[in-house]
Order: C-alpha cells, then structure tokens, then sequence
C-alpha cells in the first residue's frame, strides 16, 4: 500500500484525575514516506499522540487525519487492521509461533492460505530471519533482538501504509539495538511506510528521523525540525538542554565525509590520518583529535578523493546552520 | 439349637472363609459382577460431576473476566459450598432431592467449583499486557482476542484446575455411596459392614487407580494442547 500522510490537527487529550493535558493541542504534520520521531521527557505526551493515530487512546478534541480520512470517522478495526503496531515488548502472542504470529492480520482479513504463507516468508526474509529456521519456533525460543523483527515484520504483515513504533528498541542491549536502527533505516528505503516513532534517546531520533517532534511535559509541542535544524538552532533552553551539551557533536554524526565539499588532497601532509568516504565527520574528528592532526585524507575504492581539515568542519557547520 | 448366624459367601475359597487380609481370588472371581460395573459407575459419577462443574465454573469466570466486581461474590459462593462438610451435604439435600443422582451430583458439581472458578479466571488474566496491547493494536475485536490470544493462554491454568477437580471428585463419589448404591463406595461401605477387607482394598485401589490413571491422562492431554509451554530457548 502506498503511504499515508498523518496530520494531528490541534489534537488533545487529557485523561480524568489529572489537571494537566497528556496531549495539548499537537499540530504537525507527517509527509507520505517520511519518519517522524517523537521525542521528549516522560509524561510529555509522546506515547498519547502516537495512539491517537490508531486510537488506542481516543481524542478529547482537535482531529487526526490518516490519508485525508478523520480517524474519528473511521471503523476502528479496520482502522488498526490498516496501521502497522510495533511495542517495546514486541507483545508477541506466546502460544503461537513465529509464522503464526506475522499471520495474524492477514489471518483476521481472511487471506488466502498460500498467500499468507508466501507473505510470512517473503516479511521473515525482509527482516533477515530465515522463515525455515525461524518460522516454527516459539516467542520465548526467541533473543530480544529477534522477538522484535518479528514484532516488525508481524507490524508489515498486511503492507499497512502507515507503521507505529513505540520505543521499539528501548529494551535491547545497545550493539542490538544499534544492529536493528540500521536495519530498520535499510527496510524503511526499501518499504517506504509513513512511520510515527517514539522514543527518549536523542541519539535514535537523530539516526532515525525525518523530521523529529520534540515534546515538553505538559503534551506541548516544542519544536518540529529536520535533525540538521533540530540541533543547529534549537527553538529554546529547554530544546537545547534535551538535546544534550553535545548537539553539536550529534550534527557532525549526520553527515558523512562524502557528502561535503572536500579540499585538495595535495594538502596532505604525512601522518594525516586516511579514512573511508562513509565515516562520519563525528568521527572523522575524533580520529583527527586522536592523532593530532588538523587535517584528514578522505578516500573511496581505495583512491585518495581529497582532504579534509578541522577548519573546514566548522565552515560546513557554520553555513549549513546559517541557513 | 440354632448356632451362630454365618453369612452365606458361596463358593468361597478358603481364603474368603477364613476372611484373611486380602483373597486375590475374591476379585478375580467378581471382577465382572461387582468392581467393573462400579468402576464404570464412578468414572460416570466423576465426568458429569466435573463436566457439569466445569461449564458453571467456565461461565461464571467469563463473566467476572468480563466484569470484575463479580469475582468476589462468585468465590465466595464456590467457597461456602468447598466448606459444608460433604456427609452433611448429602445430609441436607435428602429432604430436598430424595435419594437420587440429583443429590449426588449437586453435593459433587458443588465441590468442584471453587478451584474450577479460580483457576480458569487466572488462567484468562494469565495473558502478559503487551501481547493484548498488541492484539488491541492489530484490531482483533474483545471476542477475538478472547478466542484466540485469552482462551489459549488459559490453557495450562486452565487444565491444573481440571486435574485437581477430577482427582477430588474421584475419592469424593466413594462418599456418594451414603446416598445411592453407586460407584466404587458402594463396595467400600459393603466391606465396612462385612468386615471384609479384601472387597475394601480392591475397591480402594480402584479408586486409587483411576484418580492417577485419570490425571495421567489429563498430563498428556495438557502436552498435547500447550506445545508452548515447553518450548525453551536453545542453550
């Protein structure tokens, strides 16, 4: 199915007993195909907008929109049978197995047999578990990691246009998780869902998104910005102070060595560190510090492409942000 | 003129004359006649009491699962019923029922229903909350998640209660026999009367027997039906 855009229209909810909203007044939008992530402290309202979405959580006032299409107006089952679900705990149903589990929505949509099998197949593949091995084991003959491609390709499983993923990767051990942020970035080119994803690691959000919606307590939003944007001009203390003292350092990790404009490599003086064209300028930087060098050779398929020095960094940064 | 009065035993063996411990013999002799027929008759005692519990109990956990505020007044009732000694049961019912299968079977199903009712209602809250976060989230309706995520799950709680039930209600229907000549106590009370251990023992060992054999085979169904349960991650 082709992407959805998703449009929080004023959207707030406020639940009984609590004097302050749990959501107030969201308005943002997310384009067809694009990655919105939600950050912010606890109790900012994170969790509550992504299940107004496919209303887990239902609104008190304002609108969402899915595809054009009020979620108000919509049937909810059918409704969540077309949006994507993925929970930190993976929430797989543990008495059934693993094909079993991905076949659950198509399952309640009355697919075919053979087409159900052949989609299990083809989603286990995608989120690289060999359906052979891994089709007829059991949720707890599962690591964590694995749980939770199930839990995404189970999420797939009836090509939703839309995904939801709440802090998806929040329970795994960090090599884990940053395994499956990788994979996910990989299979979000190749599926191109309109994804609304919710998380508390600032890291995450700025590997991961599109455009990242920082929330403050309260359900207010703070900022909505591309990561570049984001962590060049925070909109206030409180954005700046979420981000973390090192924003600045997180804006380097955005971009890779083949991506700026690089000087002359004639500029090498012997000892500059060599390094692949797809290292981060993070940690382009890090490697120049290490060595005590101010100046570093960018190189692709083995041939020497340029150089690259510290100064240069803070020119990149400086008219990127400028803009 | 007239001696004592010596019960007539047939063509009893010696053994059975002289009434030593236990006269193989005997039962061989009246396996037919008298132990299986009570056999069959205690294994029937044992289903309806058990089938008829289970369905009350089955309802009665649906609901409060359904609507919390009736678990309290539901165990209270199954657990009044659990602590009326059962002779005075029968006791009681006699005046209302007569000497019937009624009697038996209403003091049996009542037995049954405390731990039928608690461990199907623990087995349906048995789900862990993100797999029916998820199954909420996946659209399956209450009905839905009720058949194929609650139910399931429920399975192992579900079975214990069922074992559990089925051996008590086997070593209770001897008591039955107090109202109705049926089943296994019906020998039992026999050989209490006759002093006559041979009948008591074999009785009683059928009784014995069918509680583990009954069980057993509730062990293997429970295998059969929860393949889960026993999946464990490789080492």
């Amino acid at each position: 199915m082709n992407p959805q855009g998703i449009e929080f229209r004023d959207a707030t909810k406020r639940y009984a007993g609590r004097a302050e909203a749990a959501l107030d007044g969201l308005t943002l939008e997310v384009r067809p195909g694009e990655v919105c992530v939600l950050v912010g402290p606890s109790g900012a309202g994170k969790t509550t907008a992504l299940k107004l979405v496919n209303r887990l959580v239902e609104l008190d006032a304002g609108d969402v929109l899915v595809g054009g299409r009020s979620v108000r107006e919509a049937d909810v089952t059918a409704l969540r049978r077309g949006i994507g679900y993925v929970i930190q705990q993976a929430g797989l149903f543990p008495h059934l197995d693993v094909a079993a589990n991905v076949a659950t929505v198509p399952r309640l949509l009355g697919w075919p047999r053979a087409r159900t099998r052949a989609r299990v197949a083809e989603l286990l593949d995608l989120v690289g578990l060999d359906p052979a091995t891994y089709g007829r084991l059991y949720p707890a003959q599962l690591s964590g990691g694995q749980r939770q491609r199930v839990g995404l390709a189970r999420a797939l499983a009836a090509d939703p246009g839309v995904l939801l993923m709440d802090e998806p990767f929040g329970a795994l051990d960090p090599i884990t998780r940053t395994r499956l942020q990788e994979e996910f970035l990989a299979l979000q080119r190749e599926v191109r869902k309109t994804v609304v994803f919710v998380t508390h690691d600032v890291d995450e959000a700025v590997m991961l998104a599109d455009r990242i919606g920082v929330l403050r307590e309260g359900g207010v939003l703070a900022q909505y910005a591309t990561p570049d944007e984001l962590l060049a001009a925070p909109a206030d203390g409180f954005v700046a102070r979420f981000l973390g003292a090192d924003r600045g350092l997180k804006r380097l990790a955005l971009r890779r060595l083949g991506d700026v404009e690089l000087e002359p490599a004639s500029l090498l003086a012997d000892g500059d560190p060599r390094l692949p064209a797809a290292t981060s300028l993070r940690d382009a930087v890090s490697a120049m510090l290490a060595d005590g060098r101010d100046r570093c050779g960018v190189a692709e398929n083995g041939a020497l492409r340029g150089s690259l020095s510290l100064d240069r960094v803070v020119e990149v940064l400086g008219r990127d942000g400028a803009r | 003129m007239n001696g004592p009065v010596i019960p007539e035993f047939g063509r009893g063996s010696d053994c059975v004359r002289d009434r030593e411990l236990f006269c193989a013999d005997w039962v061989a002799d009246n396996w037919r006649g008298v132990l299986l027929p009570r056999l069959v008759e205690h294994v029937e005692l044992t289903l309806v009491a058990v089938a008829v519990g289970f369905v009350i109990a089955f309802a009665a956990a649906l609901a409060a699962h359904r609507v919390p505020r009736l678990e309290t007044p539901f165990a209270l009732i199954a657990a009044f019923l659990y602590t009326i000694p059962s002779l005075a049961l029968f006791q009681l019912l006699v005046p209302i029922t007569g000497l019937t299968v009624a009697t038996v079977q209403i003091a049996l199903v009542g037995y049954t229903l405390l731990i039928l009712f608690r461990n199907v209602l623990t087995g349906l809250r048995s789900a862990p909350a993100d797999a029916l976060e998820a199954a909420r989230g996946m659209g399956l309706t209450r009905r839905q998640t009720l058949l194929r995520v609650e139910l399931p799950l429920a399975l192992p709680a579900l079975l214990a209660g069922v074992r559990i039930a089925v051996v008590t209600t086997v070593s209770l229907a001897t008591v039955a026999a107090f109202v109705l000549p049926r089943g296994l106590g019906q020998p039992i009370f026999d050989a209490l009367r006759e002093f006559f251990t041979t009948k008591l023992i074999a009785a009683g060992l059928l009784a014995v027997l069918l509680a583990v054999a009954a069980d057993a085979l509730l062990v293997l169904l429970g295998r059969a039906l929860t393949p889960w349960t026993r999946a464990r991650r490789a080492a």
